[in-house]
């Protein structure tokens, strides 16, 4: 509707009133127009013109920004909209509708105030673009995510075990009949510190969550396995952290899943563009909103190496598709040659990290050298998602794919890198602690779990995956003062040709946000074992935060390489979520399959985590119970798995068409186009044909009038298909 | 802030908050840039509305659009003399169809026009090349730059009359997702 609107508006018709007056309501009204190339300002009003039918007034206020029209044009609109006469019993709607919108709007404005950083993220998308911007962004929604998952656990759980031990309530075991016999040495584990500590020791401690910070909040061991009862209050602590546990999960996945549903609409409405590359840069390449004088040469430099880029695939497609077959066979074989060196490469870091991890776990030095032995996990992983990918980008360099082919395959390498190293460094934890899965050996006979080495298993985990937290945030810190400050100083102060040649660092979107990824994976992965990590992790990132826009304005340079924003927010919010299908198979398995430690957590004599739940439904009333079993009966889930089965089809159904129905629009419209031109041309014919019978004598007047009749005959028939009815159908 | 502001009659800012996407505030630091641009020429009062126009050449100074290769373009088709001299209704307007809240038609139209240099109301390829050639900064050679601009068009036009219409560019712009962000200048 805009759409033709703006068209009267740019082209209006000539001389011939619109047929349909009473029909248009009161946007623009085209009268007269002197000239067809004069721009808007040839419209005038239709100052007579009857009320529109329906009145809304937002609707109308809406429309009226959304003109196309200088603004005086516009306000002279809003006076005729104002001026109208309303109906007596809806002027007290619409000046209320009117004061409620003015609220809405003030509310909108105060409420933009909280939002996290949001000038600074603006001025930053404005000096680097658009791809720098989504990783900030990214980065403000995992601080977001992990401050409310903080305050979760807090009221939940940190809390309530805070006041129920300071206050020494009256608390009852859960378990009172259980035959503890036997089991005296599985329920062993006195992790208090000495009384007194050097210095060193505590710095020690603090750094790898031994010593003093064992036995404390932060880890599992220090929570009991009671509820407390008083005046008809109970509060079941073993049930409330696991629950706890599961909510956390449950929130962090509907979370990305709105986010990736904001994002994956956008990539739908738009196609999945990429197509039009070359006019679809042309014209939306450039960013308006940049600023300096810096900012907009390296933009300059970015588009035209984008085009070149794109040229040189055209080049490299047609040289590809005139190669001979055995040129063609020795290309697929190199590039399997190469792969198989990175995937040789890869499986390699992963033995190292699965050695690392054993022998750090089985070593008890303390002293510095235990610390470093403790860290040698970390260390391990840390080196290789730095070195590998370093390789790979060198050997994608000989296998000779197009530049965004090299690029997606170098992130999903990268990914994969990543994901699944932390994944075998679980691995190695859960071979050492259940004996290789076999319960039946002898180190785990008698407690179900390797007791010797891993009194209390879960606070170990919780460590590793705090050291692994600390030991990112780190190096990160380590790396900004001692990589890239330092190099920003060599590149702008020393002029040789090596400094020339590395030049200043750009900052690259993909693999920072993939570190955020991984460390938002370790915090998933510890969250049941280290109930304080998300907090830990919120202060992280807002620290990362500050460091990275510090290093981003002095140290940086723009990247001369594409990102396209949109697609990839997609794509790092689907690598988020594999991370945290990776962290809840890890919770699934510690909460239904390994033994619970005997000496200390909220489990302590359960055979699972997970019987704190039927204990607890069994202490219901009969009603609730036998509701919730009749949920959990195959009764209840097996309609309700094929109804959202059924809901699934139905949604994937509606994309398709709406894809489709897309498609066939798009198709219209080339459809339509071509009509016009066509009509066009006859249109010219006919004036060229008419031209000439009037230059013959006026006598043949008499024979010219049925073949003008005829003609508009012609003209009247193909406007049944080519037109839609309201739009005017005269001569253009 | 006890002052109540003289600068524009309650009337007339809300009039200004109905056809912008500017709140109240907003309108009224704008109207401090637009003085800031030409202390001398913008009066304080804007009670009664004084037809006030401040030349082309001072507008392009203005920070968020003196880097910007399009800066010329971009006031002439805001402009009601389409020579560039905007006045405050034309400023207001400007950068209420570059800001964020401004939906995705309004800004196709006025990117039609900004890119459409010879004002004939279609994108021809010499259109294309003069946008081509602001973008990169003339670095490219003359062969890759009619070779951009025929794929462009290529691409682009649905009616095969070598031109983009608006039609064309509409349909073009609706497949690129950062076309709102791109298109976005804050003040």
């Amino acid at each position: 509707m805009e759409l033709r609107e703006f068209n009267d508006v740019v082209h209006p018709p000539p001389d011939y009133p619109s047929p349909d007056v009473s029909q248009h309501s009161l946007r623009l009204r085209t009268v007269a127009a002197p000239a067809p190339a004069q721009q808007s300002s040839g419209v005038q009003f239709d100052w007579a013109s009857p009320p529109p039918e329906d009145a809304e007034d937002s609707s109308e206020t809406r429309n009226l920004r959304e003109l196309p029209l200088h603004m005086s044009l516009k306000r002279a609109v809003r006076q005729v909209q104002q001026m109208r006469v309303p109906v007596v019993s809806s002027s007290w709607n619409i000046k209320h509708s009117q004061t409620f919108r003015r609220f809405c709007e003030v509310a909108k404005n105060i409420l933009s105030y909280f939002v996290l950083w949001k000038r600074g993220i603006q001025r930053i998308g404005g000096h680097f673009g658009g791809g720098v911007q989504s990783y900030f962004l990214f980065l403000r929604f995992l601080v977001i995510l992990n401050f409310l998952s903080s305050l979760l656990i807090a009221a939940f759980v940190l809390i309530p075990s805070i006041v129920f031990r300071s206050l020494n309530f009256n608390s009852t075991s859960n378990i009172t009949i259980v035959n503890t016999t036997g089991l005296e040495t599985c329920m062993q584990y006195d992790p208090k510190p000495d009384a007194l500590m050097v210095f060193f020791n505590y710095f020690l401690d603090l750094v790898s969550g031994t010593g003093f910070m064992e036995y404390s909040y932060l880890f599992y061991g220090y929570y009991n396995n009671t509820m407390i009862e008083s005046d008809g209050f109970s509060y079941n602590i073993p049930l409330a952290y696991l629950l706890t546990a599961a909510f956390y999960f449950l929130f962090c996945f509907f979370c990305i899943i709105i986010r990736m549903g904001g994002t994956a609409r956008v990539v739908v409405e738009t196609g999945a563009g990429a197509a039009g590359g070359y006019c679809m840069l042309v014209f939306t390449g450039w960013d308006h909103g940049l600023q300096g004088d810096r900012a907009v040469k390296l933009k300059q430099n970015n588009v035209r190496y984008r085009l070149q880029v794109d040229l040189e695939e055209e080049r490299l497609k047609k040289k590809a598709a005139s190669l001979t077959l055995g040129q063609t066979v020795s290309l697929y074989a190199l590039r399997i040659f190469l792969n198989l060196i990175v995937l040789t490469l890869i499986v390699a870091t992963f033995f190292g990290i699965a050695k690392a991890t054993q022998f750090s776990q089985s070593m008890k030095t303390t002293g510095f050298t235990g610390l470093l032995l403790q860290y040698l996990p970390s260390m391990v992983i840390t080196a290789s998602n730095f070195v590998v990918p370093l390789l790979c980008d060198k050997i994608a360099l000989l296998e000779k794919y197009s530049p965004s082919t090299t690029v997606i395959l170098a992130l999903l390498r990268a990914v994969f890198l990543r994901l699944v190293s932390l994944g075998v460094l679980l691995y190695t934890l859960w071979e050492q602690i259940t004996c290789k899965g076999e319960i039946g050996s002898d180190d785990c006979k008698l407690c179900g779990y390797y007791y010797n080495q891993y009194k209390c298993w879960e606070t170990r985990v919780g460590q590793e995956m705090y050291k692994l937290t600390l030991f990112d945030f780190l190096i990160t810190v380590a790396t900004l003062i001692l990589v890239e400050f330092p190099r920003r100083i060599v590149v702008d102060h020393c002029s040789c040709k090596l400094s020339q040649l590395v030049g200043r660092q750009e900052f690259l979107v993909a693999p920072n946000v993939l570190a955020l990824v991984y460390s938002q994976t370790v915090v998933w992965t510890g969250a049941l074992f280290c109930p304080l990590l998300p907090f830990i992790n919120t202060l992280k990132f807002v620290i990362f935060y500050y460091c990275k826009k510090i290093t981003l304005f002095q140290n940086c340079q723009p990247a001369t390489r594409n990102f396209r924003s949109t697609t990839s927010n997609f794509f790092f919010l689907l690598v988020l979520l594999f991370g945290w299908m990776l962290a809840s198979v890890v919770l699934l398995y510690s909460v239904a399959k390994i033994h619970p430690s005997y000496g200390c957590g909220p489990f302590r004599l359960d055979p699972t985590m997970w019987d704190a739940v039927p204990q607890a439904v069994n202490m219901l009333s009969t009603t609730s119970r036998a509701f919730l079993f009749y949920i959990g009966s195959q009764k209840c889930s097996i309609p309700l798995f094929i109804f959202s089965c059924i809901l699934l089809c139905y949604v994937s159904a509606l994309t398709s068409v709406h894809g489709k129905s897309v498609a066939l629009l798009k198709s219209q419209c080339a459809l339509e186009q071509r009509d016009k031109q066509f009509l066009i041309r006859q249109i010219e014919e006919l004036n060229a044909t008419m031209q000439k019978a009037e230059h013959e004598p006026k006598l043949l007047n008499t024979e010219n009038e049925p073949f003008q009749h005829t003609a508009a005959t012609q003209w009247n028939q193909h406007n049944n298909y080519a037109f839609d009815p309201d739009e005017d159908p005269r001569p253009y | 802030m006890g002052n109540k502001q003289t600068i524009f009659t309650d009337e007339q800012l809300d009039a200004y908050q109905d056809c912008t996407f500017f709140t109240r505030k907003e309108i009224l630091r704008l109207h401090g840039r637009y003085h800031e641009l030409a202390p001398h020429l913008v009066p304080m009062d804007y009670t009664n509305d004084p037809d006030v126009k401040v030349p082309l050449a001072l507008i392009v100074n203005m920070p968020e659009l003196k880097e910007n290769p399009f800066r010329n373009r971009i006031v002439e088709s805001f402009s009601e003399d389409g020579q560039g001299n905007l006045s405050f209704n034309d400023f207001v307007d400007m950068f209420s169809v570059l800001s964020e809240m401004a939906p995705r038609e309004l800004k196709a139209i006025y990117a039609f026009k900004i890119y459409d240099f010879n004002v004939d109301n279609y994108i021809c390829k010499e259109d294309l090349e003069k946008t081509l050639n602001k973008l990169t900064k003339e670095e490219l050679t003359p062969e890759e730059v009619n070779l951009v601009c025929e794929k462009a068009i290529e691409e682009a036009d649905l009616d095969g009359d070598n031109k983009l219409s608006f039609a064309d560019f509409e349909n073009m712009i609706s497949r690129a997702p950062d076309f709102l962000s791109t298109f976005h200048i804050r003040i």
